[in-house]
């Protein structure tokens, strides 16, 4: 059995696996009996370009063996705290995003492809923080503000995904929210309109994430920035969810949250 | 015999036939990939398990009272004699239309979505076809029961000339009981059975497990697609036969009755009327069938078009060909008899598109209750609540106004004592117009839980995105005729009441003749008598002089306090029947909690769930919890008749009616309304899926299910059953009654 590293996001933390993607994706959303779910994202991460004291790995491969029975060890935690900043970006191979019933679907990384310019954007930022928050800055802009380490505030590395805004995007005042399906949309326009009249790049919307994101809300692909670049994994397109991952966009759009 | 009267049973062969033809044909269609068909073949299974433990409880049940009517007939002579046999054919035949229809539509699903792979013209053939195999062996096994009947009774029945007619009619009329015995537990049982498995399936699976709707990993999710057939089906199916045979049989009694003074040949004409006019629409859904077909692309505009170029389109034709048929027959008073049944039609039709109006996603009523729902559970609530009452006023006003007409077309524009009977006979051939087309009214009804589980097929055999869409909106049609299919049924039932409660009275003179044919006097509560052997003294009595000598007044306390306690049933009905959904749904949910922790393997999909548990345990909680309602809705009229005696039972019939339909109809449209506000959510409105609205509109429509699917239909039967078993005990509440 191979030993997989996957960097999880919610929360964060660095955990080795005998079980593939699919199988770590159900086992990380609903446990061993079914007791619990819940929605998760992780990366699957190459072992080989870790730098070598980022973690201590040595113990890895002992410890993580097959149980008496023969079951494969389902997860050894590595490192929680801190650990997307000690992964390069290039270390990201995949992508998994997994339902709250533990559908998996697994999405490459690609080059970051600038979208339409719109003057406002709402962000879900996964790791290492989770606020949401809208800015005026398209993904690659808000990427170098958040990393950039001459500001008080910023982070070494990150991971978001931008959200559908419809019509608020562009009239935060008097578009039409009314298929949005955020809560608290009133606050949601406060916050546009205030970005657009002052001096300000961006503004919480939510402190941290309160319940689980609706995939079909992500607009674009996930991101992972840092001061060096913006690597995205990219959502397959609409039809090609409905033809090739059915089961996984059913799961996505029935999900309840929790 | 009048030549018109084998018009019956060469209609009831010719729509038998044409089920069969249709069946035959959906047959030979395929099932599609080995997922489909090993779906589709859970479905059945399960299907199958739940009738037969259904057949069981109610053969029993038919068995024992069969067994009480024997008694009553034959050592006590307060019944008709032909009572136990009449009875025993009505179950047996509703049971039977009800066994053919969850057949066809459980060999039907897997087919239409087949059918959809290719076009949505064959999926909506396939599906619609399939359905109609249900409407057409209502209609016809109803009129061969009917027909066989007033066959054997006009010729074997050995009774003086003057009083056959009306004997014979009053007597066929009882076997309608046996129908509503099957309907009361096809349709509650069956709403019972289908909610159970529905809000189970909805809670743990959906909501706890986030598993997909139609999903295999869900254990309830078979169960789930059952029920679908076990309600709309053959619920459904039973529901509509007792209400088809009953306005038939009744309005035949009351016809009877009015031309009592014209002749056997006139009186014979007016008796078989309804029976030919049914006939006549049995025939004519059968064409109206052919009119449904649709183009690729169809939208949900175009294809409730097609289905209603079918029903309009027999119900035109009926229309037509009913004055032509009335005007060949030679049926007294021709115009008022055809204008009473076109009164009905256009009854019909006027509660089924309020129906609609109030609970599709279309119209203002289900959007503003979807948008209450952007403000949490609560305000969907009471939207839906305020909409669902608001909703009743459209098909009261549309009954009253029916009524009227009826009463007025029937009686020659006359008010008087004298043309009351003529009056009450034009009610009955309203009724009669209302449900004449029922073969294909009855076959959009059925079409909804095959379009369903065809959808249901679909998406867990994951068939392509183009597919699935057809099958979608195959499904989506099948929302909104469900709607008006229930708000058809309940408007039918009302009519079907008012038909049953008038020839109540032809029966309690029936009771009357017993005891004066043994030889004693009968004394009326306001001391009127009638001397033994008084036959004709007691026919030619009217109406009016029957409720004054019953002291039937409002002001009478046995009147008013059964109406109290009329009204009070259907409220306790409905609340017995919702609980029962609640013990039910609560037993789904431990179990489907209980195969997820204990079978390995199901979320992953390398184990299926034991599907055939959850059909068991839904059915065995569906016929447990279904003896309360049944125990209340027999005894009741029994309790009332036996203390109050006639004016008691007609207080009781008038409450449980009168508040039955208006509750019955609130909580179909109310639930309805919710069910469609949900999936208006889901379409991406108000944040789709996923978002609080829909959370909120979730709450909502699982409190709807029990309204729309059981204890709103269960009403229907409520008020039939009540009425048919006081005309069949007519005889003893007349003989015996403590005040």
């Amino acid at each position: 059995m191979t030993t997989h590293l996957y960097l999880s996001l919610i929360p964060e933390a660095l955990i080795a696996s005998m079980l593939t993607p699919e199988e770590f994706g159900l086992y990380y959303a609903i446990g061993n009996a079914k007791r619990s779910r819940g929605q998760a994202v992780f990366f699957s991460v190459d072992r080989d370009l870790l730098p070598e004291d980022a973690f201590d790995l040595s113990e890895v491969d002992a410890r993580c063996v097959p149980h008496p029975n023969g079951d494969p060890k389902r997860s050894l935690y590595i490192s929680i705290y801190r650990v997307l900043e000690k992964i390069p970006r290039q270390a990201l191979s995949a992508l998994h995003l997994v339902t709250d019933d533990g559908r998996v679907l697994t999405i490459g990384p690609s080059e970051h492809v600038a979208t339409e310019a719109g003057s406002a954007h709402l962000y879900q930022e996964f790791c290492p923080v989770s606020p949401r928050v809208v800015s005026t800055l398209d993904p690659a802009g808000f990427t170098e503000f958040i990393t950039d380490d001459s500001q008080p505030i910023h982070v070494p590395r990150i991971v978001f995904a931008e959200l559908t805004l419809g019509a608020l995007a562009t009239d935060p005042t008097t578009g039409n929210a009314e298929d949005l399906p955020y809560p608290n949309i009133g606050h949601l326009r406060d916050c546009l309109v205030e970005l657009g009249g002052q001096d300000k790049a961006t503004k919480t919307v939510l402190r941290q994430m309160t319940q689980e994101v609706l995939f079909r809300t992500v607009h674009g692909g996930f991101h992972v920035g840092d001061p060096t670049g913006i690597t995205t994994f990219a959502l397959p397109t609409l039809d090609a969810l409905e033809r090739e991952h059915f089961a996984w966009w059913r799961s996505a759009q029935s999900t309840f949250g929790q | 015999m009048p030549v018109w009267f084998w018009l019956v049973p060469i209609a009831s062969v010719m729509a038998l036939g044409a089920a069969y033809y249709f069946f035959s044909v959906m047959m030979k269609e395929s099932e599609g990939t080995e997922t489909m068909a090993r779906i589709a073949l859970h479905v059945r299974n399960g299907a199958i398990a739940y009738l037969k433990q259904q057949y069981k409880v109610v053969g029993i049940v038919l068995a024992s009272l069969t067994a009480l009517f024997c008694v009553l007939a034959y050592v006590f002579h307060v019944q008709n004699p032909w009572v136990p046999f009449a009875f025993l054919t009505g179950g047996l035949f509703s049971g039977l239309a009800g066994f053919i229809g969850m057949r066809t539509a459980t060999y039907a699903s897997a087919r239409t979505a087949n059918a959809a792979r290719h076009s949505l013209n064959k999926g909506l053939n396939v599906a619609f076809r399939s359905g109609a195999v249900m409407g057409l062996t209502v209609v016809g096994l109803g009129l061969l029961d009917i027909a066989i009947w007033f066959f054997v009774l006009t010729s074997f029945y050995d009774i003086e000339e003057s009083q056959q007619v009306v004997v014979i009619t009053t007597t066929m009329l009882t076997f309608g009981m046996g129908a509503a015995v099957q309907s009361l537990f096809a349709r509650v049982g069956g709403g019972i059975f289908t909610k159970a498995a529905d809000v189970g399936a909805d809670l743990v699976g959906k909501i706890e497990a986030g598993i997909p709707e139609d999903d295999p990993r869900n254990p309830a999710t078979i169960a789930d697609n059952v029920g679908d057939n076990v309600g709309d089906v053959a619920g459904m199916g039973a529901d509509l036969y007792e209400s088809y045979v009953g306005v038939i049989l009744a309005s035949a009694a009351l016809g009877a009755a009015a031309y009592y003074t014209s002749g056997t040949d006139v009186q014979l004409l007016a008796v078989i009327a309804p029976m030919v006019i049914g006939a006549l629409g049995a025939l004519l859904s059968v064409v109206g069938v052919f009119f449904v077909r649709t183009k690729e692309g169809a939208t949900q505009k175009d294809l409730l078009g097609s289905l209603g170029r079918g029903v309009n389109g027999s119900g035109v034709l009926i229309a037509v060909l009913s004055l032509a048929l009335l005007w060949a027959m030679g049926v007294p008073n021709m115009w008022g008899i055809w204008l009473a049944l076109v009164i009905g039609l256009l009854t019909g039709i006027a509660i089924g598109q309020a129906a609609e109006y109030f609970t599709s996603e279309s119209y203002k009523p289900t959007k503003t209750i979807a948008s209450a729902s952007k403000t949490g559970p609560a305000t969907v609530i009471i939207a839906g609540i305020g909409s669902g009452m608001l909703s009743v006023a459209v098909p009261v006003i549309a009954v009253v106004l029916g009524t009227s007409l009826a009463y007025f077309f029937g009686s020659g524009f006359v008010y008087s004592t004298d043309t009351m009977n003529l009056g009450l006979y034009g009610i009955g051939m309203a009724a009669v117009g209302m449900l004449s087309t029922l073969g294909i009214t009855l076959a959009t009804d059925a079409y909804g839980p095959i379009a369903d589980n065809a959808g249901g097929n679909a998406e867990m055999s994951g068939l392509p995105p183009e597919v699935r869409q057809r099958t979608d909106a195959l499904d989506s049609l099948g929302n909104t005729t469900a709607a008006t299919g229930k708000g058809f049924a309940i408007g039918s039932a009302a009519l079907t009441g008012m038909a049953l409660l008038a020839s109540y009275i032809e029966e309690v003179k029936i009771g009357i003749s017993h005891v004066l044919e043994r030889g004693s006097d009968f004394i009326f509560p306001d001391g009127t008598s009638l001397a033994a052997g008084a036959i004709d003294e007691l026919q030619s009595l009217n109406l009016m002089e029957m409720m004054t000598y019953f002291e039937v007044v409002l002001i009478n306390p046995k009147v008013i306090v059964s109406m109290f306690t009329g009204a009070m049933l259907a409220f306790a009905f409905s609340g017995i029947t919702m609980n029962a959904v609640g013990r039910a749904a609560g037993q789904m949910v431990d179990e489907v909690r209980r195969q997820f922790r204990e079978i390995p393997g199901i979320m992953s999909g390398e184990t299926d769930p034991d599907y055939a548990r959850c059909v068991s345990i839904s059915t065995k909680a569906a016929q447990r919890e279904m003896m309360m309602p049944a125990i209340l809705a027999l005894a009741a009229p029994v309790i009332i008749g036996l203390i109050f005696g006639v004016p008691g039972v007609l207080g009781l019939l008038i409450g449980a009616m009168v508040t039955g339909f208006s509750l019955s109809m609130f909580q179909a449209n109310s639930g309805g309304a919710w069910d469609n506000a949900k999936k208006y959510i889901e379409q991406g409105n108000h944040g789709g899926k996923g978002s609080e609205a829909h959370k909120a509109a979730v709450i909502g429509d699982t409190v709807g299910d029990p309204f729309k699917d059981t204890s709103g239909p269960g009403l229907n039967i409520l008020v039939k059953l009540m009425s048919m078993e006081s005309i069949v005990i007519a005889g003893v509440t007349v003989a015996v009654h403590l005040v």
